[in-house]
């Protein structure tokens, strides 16, 4: 399985991009978004800073595009082409090619969340505790496997014209509404109400809480625990209704 | 090894009243079949005759509603992760944005019986494209390096779903010398195929599949003359008597238009014999062999011709 992993990685890292959205392209916003604030500006309603706030936006939206946006699209569009079976001809075990997929992906989504961090301190002086740096990238990391997940079950879900679409809805839906490209303090108090349960909102609460050296709430890690038991779930079962159509 | 040996071994594939159905669609029917060690058989049929379900089956893509599948005595998955089967499917996808070579690599690092990769390239033919990304390559090419991938390691069965589909006529008989290289390795080749001069040319064993069901099975050979395998034509003077020449023994068709008359026979020798026992005089004589193709079209219309 390690080297269909290396392969999927040295394609990825062939993709211009893709490399480009999902590791330059989170930076690029940061910057654009944080450019013009002072060090000292709040994000109203959250006690921040303009650039901390957006750090972990940003490096929540680099690892969400990194492992959504490849693999739902991949996925669909080489179940179509036959390439899933002709994996299943070889020893490879079934889950091995999602598997793949998913550390593939992962590899991509670190650089993403630190070319972030290193573009925020450098920049923007952001200034936080080593640990607070390393739990940070472990937390949003980790958590990127919930979207992983809703990757690869899009990719077993859709099929042809479908999948970029739906694809782009969920990424940009999830996004916005989570709250990762403006603050959803900003937003009308019905939209905060649906926003807040959103997987997004909890993933980038948990990075906002270990910036300020909370411990992360537990309704976010409950929601994100509920949604990756929903997706990777639902990815299960798709893989395997697809596998026995096949 | 001996005739004898070949009954009492392990068959390479063991359908055991295999089927499989879609909806209302009965894809492949109470199929039950034997391939023994050393063959090359191919699998003949029209479209939805069946032929890609059975290798489905075979290849434990698909499950079978009732029957059993064993490939080498055992389950179809177990044999592919023994390493003991290579497959190339008519809708097998390819890795795109990797080189040739990189997809091979893939194909030998996964195949617990690997040859090296270099080795691999040669044999395919591919040598010369292995630099070259999978999504850059012509038809013929693509189905060369699913060759490859199918003959990455040193599988013991081989399975190949319509493999010369998209190669032009010089690059389909090259593919077939180097899949002849395989059998003659002692492999066993199991092909489906719509190129029925290829069945002919290639295969020891003809298997002809229709409505998932075996029609026929034996050598090209055996397949034609169970067909009506000659077709004999001659010109006729006056009047002619169609009830007599109906009469003719080993027909199976008759087909008589303004003085010429066409007749397919299984055994053309008699019939001509009985033609001059007749007392007619034909003229124009002319005996000929039916292709396979002919063949198969004579016995599937005969099979449809029984169950209306």
């Amino acid at each position: 399985m390690n080297s269909l992993i290396k392969l999927e990685l040295a394609r990825a890292l062939r993709n211009r991009k893709f490399l480009f959205f999902s590791v330059i392209y989170p930076s690029l916003l940061f910057l654009l978004f944080a450019g013009s604030s002072g060090a000292d500006s709040k994000v109203d309603g959250t006690g921040q800073t303009v650039a901390m706030y957006l750090m972990v936006s940003m490096a929540s939206f680099g690892a969400l595009t990194a492992v959504l946006m490849g693999n739902s699209e991949r996925i669909a569009k080489e179940r179509e082409s036959g390439w899933v079976r002709q994996l299943r001809l070889t020893p490879l075990p079934g889950r091995g090619y999602v598997l793949a997929k998913t550390a593939s992906a992962a590899v991509v989504s670190l650089p993403s969340i630190v070319v972030v961090f290193v573009v925020a301190a450098v920049v923007k002086s952001v200034r936080m505790d080593a640990w607070q740096w390393l739990a940070l990238t472990g937390a949003i990391w980790a958590g990127s496997l919930v979207f992983a997940a809703l990757g690869v079950a899009i990719g077993y879900l859709a099929s042809g014209d479908a999948v970029r679409p739906i694809t782009m809805i969920t990424y940009f839906g999830l996004s916005i509404l989570g709250g990762l490209w403006m603050p959803s303090t900003t937003f009308p108090q019905w939209l905060q109400d649906i926003a807040k349960w959103l997987p997004t909102h909890a993933y980038a609460a948990l990075g906002r809480s270990i910036e300020q050296s909370h411990a992360p709430q537990a309704q976010d890690v409950a929601i994100l625990a509920a949604f990756f038991v929903l997706f990777a779930g639902g990815a299960a079962w798709l893989y395997r209704k697809d596998t026995l159509k096949a | 090894m001996t005739t004898t040996a070949v009954t009492t071994e392990t068959p390479v594939v063991g359908f055991d009243q295999v089927s499989k159905v879609y909806g209302t669609v009965r894809a492949v029917d109470g199929l039950s079949l034997r391939l023994h060690p050393g063959e090359t058989v191919a699998l003949l049929g029209p479209n939805g005759a069946g032929k890609s379900t059975t290798l489905d089956l075979l290849l434990g893509l698909k499950h079978a509603d009732t029957g059993e599948v064993r490939v080498f005595g055992t389950s179809p998955r177990e044999a592919i992760v023994a390493g003991r089967v290579g497959a190339m499917l008519q809708s097998g996808g390819l890795m795109d944005e990797v080189t040739v070579e990189e997809l091979v690599r893939l194909a030998c690092n996964l195949h617990p019986k690997a040859y090296g990769v270099s080795d691999v390239l040669a044999r395919a033919g591919i040598t010369q494209i292995a630099d070259r990304k999978v999504n850059k390559l012509s038809g013929g090419q693509a189905q060369r390096v699913r060759f490859a991938l199918a003959t990455a390691g040193d599988s013991d069965l081989i399975v190949l779903d319509e493999p010369t589909t998209g190669m032009d006529v010089s690059a389909r008989q090259s593919f077939w010398a180097t899949m002849r290289e395989q059998a003659d390795q002692g492999r066993t080749v199991l092909f489906a195929t719509h190129y029925l001069e290829e069945a002919d040319a290639i295969a020891d064993r003809v298997l002809v599949l229709h409505r998932g069901r075996l029609l026929a099975d034996g050598t090209a050979a055996e397949i034609k003359a169970k067909a009506g395998a000659r077709r004999i034509s001659f010109d006729l003077d006056g009047d002619i008597d169609e009830t007599a020449l109906r009469g003719l023994p080993f027909l199976s068709s008759v087909d008589i238009s303004a003085q010429t008359v066409r007749i397919q026979s299984t055994d053309a020798d008699a019939t001509v014999h009985a033609v001059y026992g007749l007392g007619l005089y034909p003229r124009n004589l002319e005996v000929a062999g039916l292709g396979l193709e002919q063949a198969f079209v004579a016995i599937t219309a005969a099979e449809e011709a029984q169950q209306s």
